[in-house]
């Protein structure tokens, strides 16, 4: 059977005010990924990648051209409709984690299901941190834990939603080596396990070629690999 | 959601920054509770100060008897009620007799106040909240010396023996009767009618004293007042201590301005909580928008947390603020003559309505801007909130502006407040931008703490000038108190110092004058310069006559409605301020009141019955009198030529000590004809009230500062985490301690010492707006501001910065920077 279209972008532009004047970030991008695909964006510094993935995940809205996700337009929701879908379909992973620094670690973790209104919130949590080998910090808050640590209660916290599609924007850019395999591991099992497509933004090649596809960023224009 | 929201805010509770709003709220609400409540208890205690004057709350007077029908109305609204009968008669004793004013009151009497009775004579006297009984009388010590009488020995009223039981000290109501010029004794009413001394024709004044509920006290005025006919008069309290009223509007409204200033400090500590809250939740916001909370969900999660943050700072703060109103009512207990009355519940709301406002003015806003970040910023942390709008300030600026006016019940002060701190923020932005710069400028490099303390000031120039303001504010607003608390102060003091005149001497001829003067001098008394006194009555206007213009009395000024004490005097006397016009030009001068009520100004023309005699002459002068000066005063002043024919009596004021009265009454004894009138209670009784309201402006003031020194510290902690950073940079870099310190010291210091300077200037333009437009006096100069504005500025604000950061000189830099 073939696989449903996860995002489909057709001619997408987008363009900021800046203080030299309009400037044009992405120019005319089209891209169709279909659904448990694990695509890898890398690119330069200041290319656009952060930009097309939070376009592609709802954040904000394009200037020009059109997104579909699920079958559903985004560039014509507004920020209710939209925060609907992302809750519905999307996960994230940041690069500096983003865990709220007044909760624990479980707490970071329940807050998506939490959102939802899902009893069992606290029992998904526990498992995924167990998942992500950190049963024994549950109670941490994030500045007690070490950044591979946080990185992996992110993880946690992303598959909370169980989402359809997972942004992940360098998740190994703050970490070191050792941990940044760790953090990858998890990440692609977690992946896989979940059948969830994967869109993630890095630098690192090695972590690049993971991924089932392959896609280079350069002054605001996409090529597949 | 509630569920939901609840739980997210306890969460949040143990980072602090909900804390720190809820902290900032229970300070608004309880600053604003602790001083109106007090405020409340002591208007209230002003008010049964002023009842003690006129011994009830209502007095209706009368020339004639009290209409029975008065007393069945005042009963069926359940009004308490007394009589008393004043009038002037012989008092014997053996052979001595005096002419006396005597009290004849019922056994309610006072329905307000009490008695001072004492067994000695001269002495201070004991409260007494019973007149004397059927049967007995009661002498003040100066008539039982003229009689020669002592207690348990009888006098003669009338027909009447009665026993003289004590001494009095002081007469409830009776303060109408320092204008009665004969010594006085009291006695119960129901032995008036034995003494049958009241005939028909005879002076007297009959008054009905009521006292209750204001409803009820409102109601009967309504009823009563338009049957009222000539000679009968209505007073309430406030009128009948004019004296001291004054000075009571002026506490009031200092206390007011207190109240203001906590509300202005509130609304600052309020902002203050709610941009850290908003710094410190922007990621918190945007990752639960990529976790898909809908703006819907947010402002409910919001909403509720507001609601229930209110409800929490509010209940707490109103707690808190009763508790602190109770402290200070308990701390001054010890220092007022008389205890406070209960506050009352019903003042608990503007409390209440202060944490309201201040939460709508500051945090809703903020909290709304909070909810419409965009989750893009989770990915380009650059892109924040968007710019303070203007829309939004003026939201605060109007809350607070608001809440000044429902504060003080009217538009002036807090517009001279808004004024003031509109032109602050202007002036800190233009002398902190010049500074800052400059000092940039002057030290540039990082090798000493001074380069690095000023470049850290340039740098974050936004941040430091909003700091500079909130600083210059609280010093300001602490420095616009003690100016107007010392200079109200200084006033008083100025205005009835201890020696302040107690007694007048009428009826001097000019031939006792030396005799007097020797007496006095013996004794060591200090004396007024002496005035004639001629008396004339002023019978028409510009050529028309006072009945043509106020045909049967109706409406009369009081300048036409009695005849008036005239004198002549070669220049303006103690207390008289000359307004305009020649005060040596040949007519006459007048007081600038009855100028007024009489419509009356320069040029005008009155012409005047002196003895049989018309003058006319044209008013070339108009002064101003200070009533409270205890100095004989007149309306009206008249060239020396025109009274010189007549035959004068002359007038006086002097301070007689306790030690002095009995002396002095004996050396005066052999001047029977002459008057002495004895104003020493009502002197007692306005220095009370000022000594009380002196020490509750100080402790007010002294909340206020501790309120200011808070915010001071909310403001230093809003801009610590970049200090630290910044602090814990430079150390990883190998900076030593010392370096750091020093920096501190620096931007710290520099921030003190130009908040402290601007807040000198900007509260000294507003003690000035507030002496001249609010408490109506002499604008002064006032150094005192000017040497503690830097002073409080450096030391509390380097002080306070230096032990908030003193972590980043402490912990190791690798724990701060992970921090962050």
């Amino acid at each position: 059977m073939a696989k449903r279209t996860a995002i489909k972008v057709s001619n997408l532009t987008h363009t900021v005010t800046a203080n030299t004047g309009d400037l044009t970030i992405l120019k005319g991008i089209n891209l169709e990924i279909k659904e448990g695909e694990s695509v890898a964006i890398v690119g330069s510094s200041g290319s656009g990648k952060s930009t097309l993935l939070g376009l592609l995940a709802g954040l904000d809205v394009n200037t020009s051209g059109e997104i579909v996700l699920y079958g559903q337009a985004f560039s014509s929701l507004d920020e209710e409709k939209r925060a609907i879908i992302r809750g519905e379909y999307v996960g994230f992973i940041f690069q500096s984690f983003h865990l709220l620094p007044s909760l624990q670690a479980i707490e970071n973790v329940m807050l998506p299901a939490e959102l939802k209104g899902d009893e069992g919130a606290r029992k998904k949590a526990e498992q995924l941190l167990d998942k992500v080998g950190l049963s024994h910090r549950l109670t941490h808050y994030p500045n007690q834990l070490s950044g591979g640590e946080q990185q992996r209660v992110a993880i946690a916290r992303a598959f909370a939603s169980s989402p359809k599609i997972l942004f992940a924007d360098e998740p190994t850019g703050n970490l070191d080596e050792a941990n940044g395999k760790i953090i990858i591991k998890q990440l692609f099992e977690l992946n896989k396990s979940q059948g969830t497509t994967l869109i993630m933004v890095t630098h690192d090649n090695e972590l690049a070629k993971k991924c089932d596809r392959h896609m280079v960023m350069s002054e605001g224009s996409l090529v597949e690999k | 959601m509630v569920n939901f929201a609840f739980k997210l805010m306890l969460r949040d509770l143990r980072s602090g920054d909900i804390l720190m709003l809820l902290m900032a709220l229970i300070i608004s609400v309880s600053t604003v509770t602790t001083i109106s409540l007090f405020i409340d208890r002591l208007q209230l205690s002003f008010e049964q100060e002023s009842a003690n004057l006129l011994a009830a709350d209502r007095l209706i007077r009368s020339d004639e008897a009290i209409p029975k029908n008065w007393q069945f109305k005042a009963r069926e609204l359940s009004l308490k009620q007394a009589r008393r009968t004043s009038f002037g008669t012989m008092i014997f004793s053996g052979d001595a007799l005096q002419l006396s004013q005597l009290s004849a009151v019922t056994d309610s009497y006072p329905l307000k106040g009490a008695y001072l009775v004492d067994d000695t004579l001269f002495a201070r006297g004991q409260p007494s909240k019973q007149p004397p009984k059927k049967g007995e009388v009661w002498l003040s010590s100066r008539l039982a010396s003229l009689l020669n009488v002592r207690i348990g020995e009888k006098v003669e009223v009338g027909e009447l023996q009665l026993t003289v039981a004590k001494y009095l000290v002081r007469d409830p109501g009776s303060s109408s009767s320092a204008f009665a010029i004969s010594p006085r004794a009291v006695m119960n009413i129901r032995d008036l009618p034995s003494t049958k001394v009241i005939i028909p024709g005879s002076r007297v004044r009959y008054s009905l004293l009521l006292a209750g509920e204001p409803v009820d006290l409102e109601n009967f005025e309504s009823w009563v007042v338009p049957e009222l006919k000539e000679g009968q008069r209505w007073r309430t309290p406030v009128e009948k201590g004019e004296r001291i009223g004054d000075t009571i509007v002026k506490a009031e409204s200092f206390l007011l301005l207190a109240g203001i200033l906590a509300v202005v400090m509130s609304g600052i500590a309020m902002a203050l909580a709610s941009t850290r809250f908003v710094k410190r939740h922007l990621v918190q916001v945007a990752v639960l928008k990529t976790l898909g909370a809908t703006p819907k969900v947010l402002i409910k999660v919001f909403s509720i947390q507001f609601v229930i943050l209110f409800f929490t700072g509010a209940l707490l703060g109103l707690a808190v603020g009763w508790g602190g109103q109770g402290v200070i009512s308990s701390l001054l207990s010890g220092l007022m003559s008389t205890s406070l009355p209960e506050p009352s519940v019903g003042r608990l709301w503007l409390g209440t309505i202060t944490g309201l406002v201040s939460m709508v003015a500051f945090c809703l806003p903020m909290m709304l801007r909070l909810i419409k970040i965009s989750p893009m910023s989770v990915l380009h942390p650059s892109r924040k909130l968007e710019k303070n709008s203007l829309a939004l300030y003026s939201m605060g600026f109007i809350g607070i502006y608001g809440l000044m006016c429902i504060y003080t019940k009217g538009f002036l002060l807090p517009s001279i407040m808004t004024l003031a701190m509109l032109a602050i923020g202007i002036l800190v932005s233009i002398v902190g931008w010049m500074v800052f710069k400059l000092g940039r400028s002057l030290t540039s490099g990082a090798t000493s703490g001074w380069q690095i303390g000023f470049a850290s000031l340039y740098r974050r120039l936004l941040p430091n000038l909003f700091q500079l303001l909130v600083f210059t504010l609280i010093i300001m607003l602490g420095l616009v108190l003690v100016g107007v608390k010392s200079s109200i102060v200084t006033e008083w003091q100025e205005q009835l110092p201890v020696d302040a005149p107690n007694h007048y001497l009428f009826n001097v001829q000019k031939d006792q004058i030396e005799q007097i003067n020797a007496s006095t001098e013996n004794l060591r008394v200090l004396r007024s310069d002496w005035y004639p006194m001629v008396r004339g009555r002023v019978i028409s206007v510009n050529g028309k006559s006072i009945q043509t213009l106020y045909p049967e009395g109706k409406g009369e000024p009081e300048l036409y409605e009695r005849e008036l004490n005239l004198t002549w005097s070669h220049s303006l006397g103690k207390g008289n301020k000359l307004l305009s016009g020649d005060f040596s030009a040949d007519g006459l001068s007048i007081e600038q009141r009855v100028a007024k009520a009489a419509n009356l100004s320069l040029g005008d023309t009155l012409t005047l019955n002196i003895g049989g005699n018309i003058v006319s002459l044209p008013i070339t002068s108009v002064r101003s009198v200070d009533w409270s000066s205890m100095q004989p005063n007149f309306y009206l002043i008249l060239p020396k030529r025109v009274l010189d024919g007549y035959s004068a009596n002359f007038v006086s004021s002097l301070f007689i000590s306790n030690e002095n009265a009995q002396p002095f009454y004996k050396s005066m004894s052999q001047h029977p004809t002459v008057s002495i009138l004895n104003v020493g209670d009502i002197l007692k009784q306005i220095q009370t009230v000022i000594e009380q309201l002196s020490e509750a402006i100080q402790l007010v003031l002294l909340c206020i500062l501790i309120a200011g020194a808070l915010v001071l510290i909310a403001s230093v902690r809003a801009t610590l985490e970049e200090r630290l950073e910044e602090g814990a940079l430079l150390r990883v870099l190998g900076a030593k301690k010392a370096l750091v310190q020093q920096s501190l010291v620096v931007e710290f210091g520099a921030l003190g010492l130009f908040s402290g300077l601007i807040a000198a200037a900007g509260a000294e333009a507003c003690v000035y707006a507030l002496q001249v437009f609010i408490f109506k006096s002499q604008a002064s100069w006032h150094p005192l501001l000017w040497a503690l504005g830097p002073l409080i500025g450096i030391s509390i604000i380097t002080a306070i910065g230096l032990f908030a950061s003193r972590i980043v000189l402490k912990v190791p830099p690798m724990h701060l920077l992970r921090d962050f």
